[in-house]
């Protein structure tokens, strides 16, 4: 016999207590002459020494109803019980079961979903459970949620919250299952621990795994009867797996053009596949691709006309298939009325009529046949600066600017905090030092790097060097990704200003085969500000006069006006919202997609006020929120469409890529049940020592009762 | 209340043992009992002339009145009501089982008082106090006398005295009733741990003799009650095996012993024309002297009173 809790067993000390209180009673005398003798007479002695025996006798039954009661609480048990009768003892297991609840549970196979077979499943594990065993339900996805831990088993309540349960559209984190279910089973205290887990063993996360999971998978083995019920299901399944804005600026009665992306995960080809484009809940756009090839992604344009200005839900949606979790993708279009752009020049160029005309051209150009201009453009000296309200512009575009006051710089510093975007060209008129000095207060630098002295990029020939996108995925990088390489080729670079970039700025653009940067780019607060390195000017460059140059400005533009709202995220991202300025609530609010409103405290971090809701858990529209009565922003989240690979291991491959680990897989119903039965041979003893030890106290007391009388 | 020492609670057992002075406690609690105003429950003799009559052979010669003889040419003797006074004989009981105390007088203290106290009204009557010691034997014999120096010989001869264990009482009472020349009002304070019929075979031998017998039966309060609680070893002062037990546990049975020795006594000493009266050594003495008086006096009154 083994104790689940041996260290209790250091209880039966507690025997020493009622010896000791005998032996106390019966040493601790207290002495008195005495002259009634006659009347403690023989009767009176007779009746002392039954005492004493009746005492000893009482102590035996105290002592041994004492160790009784420790050892039921020490929960004996056998391990294996096939020498002790039945009847003695019982057959009692805590049960681990661990149902997989990511998305692919989802995907149907026509009547019933992976999960609602899972489920099916688990009922039939809950038949041979008894009452009172305890049972610890996990959902196992991104985050593992315990349902119910280590609680009495209660068919009824049970069968409730198994019912309860629903597929997250989360992916299953499959690297942390075994340690998360062995330290599950380890709080189990019974004799006989069991884990299930019913998963549809999907190829992309148990075909390949890395050996320390197989380890770990053995681990659980050993600590608990561990059983894998697969409820795998066909391969087919589509996915729309990227929306995003290909061209366009997001300004009232534009339009602007949307790509996506959609995937064939199945093993046969798929014609006439629907593409619908949705704006605020309704259809505006459908586009069919002829046919997917197996395992190929095929994208579509989709064009959404905004006819008014604020944020709108837009999204790209299939025709319903056999998972329906990854057949929406969603994004959010901030609309302005107009975007506004103040164009700074300096000095030096104005007086010339130099590159600052370039912008404003580049800013205006505009494709052919298409109306009204994008961006209201005006361009002013810098002298004029200070009469400039810059709220009213989205942008601000400074140019061979020679230095700015300390309040300007402050100025400068809460217009990008407040969300607008700030960029910055050099020019042969810069004072470098000043512009170091005048940009870095109170620790935060506006400018994305520290600017030092122009150097010659060019070579024996005079000839620049061409540029070289750093970050080919930026919103800025990806218009010119899809230029001619010679047309891209064509602009070069004679001069650049050498800069120290700053620690939380990214490169964009740079120069071909160097690391020196072009275009710099940070965050300050809820806005961005771009630094590029090189100017129009024609000594420095000749991108004026390249296409590559109004695409860009105008990109980035764009990239400058989007709000952070516009970002789509991931079940599991965390959403953020950030304040201009310290506000006066202290939560931040977002509703859910189901209408759950979360309250998120709004915390200080870098000078920075944001309530940061640690992680979305369900996908489509979460709705932000300053504080409760404030209007709300929509942010998009969507799933990861690495669940959206639904093809699953066959039990062979199961079978075989559990080997060694001591797991065993139901392959069958009838398996199953004969597993659950053999698995189960330990015997639990605590209640018969338990209900021993009560009867004891019980005839104790009524002993002692008794002859007292 | 003792008029003498008024701040006093001079009747407490443990203040009079403080005292000291027997004499003086003897005073102050009778005087407190404010005796002299009433008549004495002790009273059972006198020396009134009760009337003549006519001589019968066999009557004293000396009774015979002359005067009358002279006068009438008849015999006539002279009838008196009681003798000119009478003796009262203390026997106390010195005995180890006398020395029990649950507080801080003993028994054998508390018959101290008693006694002395007893003695103090007799003699204010000008009648005569004798005084008897004893244990396994008579240690003592003081014949009746009417002096108030008996008080002290009380005191010495208790002090004197060496506790022995007793296992008879019969005996004792015997020897003492030989002692004793007259009739006597004998009062007898003891603890009576004995067989009960050898207490009253004692008794009745003083009856016998014609004696007045008044037992007062001195018992600590803890012999009545018997509350202890714990384990206890019970020493016995007589010479008895000793004995652990937890009292709690065997005071039915213990009482139950004691009820039944208790009613056999009573009942010997009502059949024997004794007077029985308890004395708990926990009361007050003036309490128990007054009620003693009292029920004296009321068997003195009675239908069923006796004089001796």
């Amino acid at each position: 016999m083994s104790f689940l809790s041996p260290l209790v067993l250091f209880a039966t000390l507690g025997v020493a207590l009622p010896i000791l209180a005998h032996l106390l009673s019966r040493y601790k005398v207290k002495r008195t002459d005495w002259a009634a003798m006659q009347f403690l007479n023989r009767s009176v002695r007779v009746r002392s020494r039954q005492i004493r025996l009746r005492d000893v006798l009482l102590l035996c039954l105290r002592c041994l109803a004492i160790v009784l009661l420790v050892f039921a609480f020490a929960k004996p048990f056998v391990k294996d019980a096939q020498n002790v009768p039945s009847g003695i003892g019982e057959r009692r297991a805590g049960v681990v079961i661990a149902l997989d609840a990511s998305y692919s549970m989802g995907h149907s196979d026509g009547s019933l979903t992976r999960f609602e077979r899972a489920i099916d499943k688990i009922e039939v594990i809950a038949n041979d459970l008894h009452p009172g065993d305890p049972i610890t339900l996990v959902l196992l996805g991104a985050e593992h949620r315990v349902v119910a831990r280590s609680t009495s088993f209660d068919r009824e309540r049970f069968d409730e919250l198994l019912r309860a349960q629903n597929v997250t559209p989360e992916n299953l984190d499959l690297d942390s299952v075994p340690l998360t279910l062995k330290s599950l089973a380890d709080e189990l205290e019974t004799p006989q621990k069991e884990v299930y887990l019913a998963t549809d063993m999907q190829a992309s996360d148990w075909g390949e795994r890395p050996a320390w999971l197989g380890e770990a998978f053995a681990d659980l083995a050993r600590s608990a009867t561990t059983t894998i019920i697969p409820v795998g299901g066909g391969p087919e399944n589509l996915a729309i797996t990227n929306l995003e804005l290909v061209s366009g600026v997001l300004r009232k009665d534009t339009i602007a053009r949307y790509r996506a992306t959609v995937k064939n995960y199945g093993t046969t080809s798929v014609s006439n596949v629907r593409v619908k484009g949705l704006a605020k809940g309704m259809t505006v756009d459908t586009k069919t691709i002829p046919t997917i090839a197996p395992g190929a992604s095929e994208t579509v344009s989709l064009f959404f006309h905004f006819q008014s200005a604020g944020a709108v839900r837009i999204g790209a949606e299939l025709e319903s298939d056999s998972l329906l979790f990854d057949d929406t993708r969603r994004a959010v279009a901030i609309i302005r009325d107009r975007v506004s752009i103040l164009s700074v020049e300096g000095s030096a160029n104005r007086a010339r009529g130099g590159s600052g005309g370039f912008l404003a051209a580049a800013l205006r150009a505009r494709g052919s046949g298409t109306g009204a201009e994008n961006f209201s453009v005006q361009s002013v000296s810098w002298l004029e600066l200070p009469s400039q309200d810059l709220a009213s512009f989205d942008v601000v575009v400074l140019e061979d600017v020679p230095e700015i006051t300390p309040e300007q710089a402050r100025a400068f510093e809460a217009y990008v905090r407040a969300g607008h975007g700030l960029i910055w060209f050099p020019g042969d008129s810069v004072d470098a030092a000043a512009w170091n000095q005048r940009a870095s207060l109170d620790g935060i630098s506006l400018l994305p790097a520290v600017i030092e002295q122009p150097i010659s990029t060019s070579d024996s020939l005079g000839v620049g060097r061409p540029l070289e996108a750093t970050l080919p995925d930026h919103p800025v990088c990806r218009p010119l990704r899809s230029l001619p390489e010679d047309l891209l080729s064509e602009t070069r670079f004679r001069k650049v200003l050498e800069v120290t970039p700053a620690a939380t700025s990214s490169m964009v653009l740079s120069l071909a085969g160097t690391a020196a940067p072009v275009l710099l780019e940070h965050s300050v607060g809820r806005g961005r500000v771009f630094l590029f390195t090189t100017s129009p000017d024609a000594a420095w460059s000749n991108m004026a006069v390249t296409p590559m140059f109004p695409m860009a400005l105008q990109q980035m533009v764009t990239y400058l006006t989007a709000r952070e709202f516009e970002l789509p995220r991931l079940v599991g991202d965390s959403l953020s919202l950030s304040y201009v300025d310290q506000p006066d609530v202290s939560e931040g609010v977002f509703d859910s997609p189901s209408g759950e409103t979360i309250a998120v405290a709004v915390r200080e971090h870098r000078n920075q006020f944001v309530a940061l809701l640690e992680d979305s858990r369900e996908a489509g529209f979460y709705t932000a929120r300053v504080r409760l009565q404030a209007p709300g922003v929509p942010i998009a989240v969507n799933v990861d469409t690495e669940e959206s690979d639904v093809r699953s291991l066959t039990p062979a491959e199961l079978i075989r890529s559990l080997d060694g680990t001591g797991i065993s897989v139901a392959t069958s119903d009838s398996d199953f049940i004969g597993a659950l039965d053999s698995a189960r041979a330990g015997r639990s003893f605590w209640l018969a020592f338990l209900l021993a030890g009560l009867a004891l106290l019980v005839i104790e007391s009524l002993l002692a009762h008794r002859m007292r009388k | 209340m003792s008029q003498h020492l008024p701040e006093a609670n001079y009747f407490d057992p443990e203040v009079l043992q403080k005292l000291g002075d027997l004499e003086l406690i003897a005073r102050e609690v009778v005087e407190g009992l404010r005796v002299g105003s009433h008549r004495s429950p002790l009273r059972g003799f006198s020396t009134e002339f009760a009337h003549h009559r006519q001589y019968a052979p066999g009557d004293a010669i000396r009774d015979l009145d002359w005067r009358v003889f002279g006068r009438t040419d008849r015999y006539y003797t002279k009838l008196y009501e009681a003798e000119t006074n009478f003796d009262c004989t203390i026997l106390i009981d010195v005995s180890s089982s006398m020395n029990y105390a649950s507080a801080k007088v003993s028994k054998l203290e508390y018959a101290k008082f008693l006694a002395a106290s007893l003695a103090y009204v007799v003699l204010k009557q000008r009648d005569s106090v004798g005084l008897s010691v004893f244990d396994e034997e008579v240690r003592a014999y003081l014949p009746p006398r009417s002096a108030m120096g008996v008080i002290l010989e009380i005191d010495r001869l208790l002090r004197e005295a060496e506790s022995v264990p007793r296992t008879s009482i019969a005996k004792q009472l015997h020897d003492i009733a030989l002692m004793m020349k007259r009739r006597s009002f004998v009062i007898l304070i003891s603890d009576l741990f004995s067989d009960v019929d050898d207490i009253l075979a004692g008794l009745d031998r003083l009856r016998y003799d014609g004696h007045n017998v008044v037992v007062l039966h001195t018992l600590d309060p803890y012999e009545i009650e018997f509350p202890f609680k714990g384990t206890w070893l019970f020493e016995g002062l007589e010479g008895e095996d000793p004995l652990t037990t937890q009292p709690e546990r065997i005071r039915d049975d213990y009482l139950a012993s004691f009820q039944k020795y208790m009613d056999a006594l009573k009942a010997g000493c009502v059949a024997s024309h004794v007077d029985y009266t308890t004395v708990d050594t926990s009361r007050p003495l003036d309490a128990v002297l007054s009620e003693f008086f009292h029920l004296r006096q009321s068997t003195l009154d009675g239908p069923s009173s006796s004089r001796p």
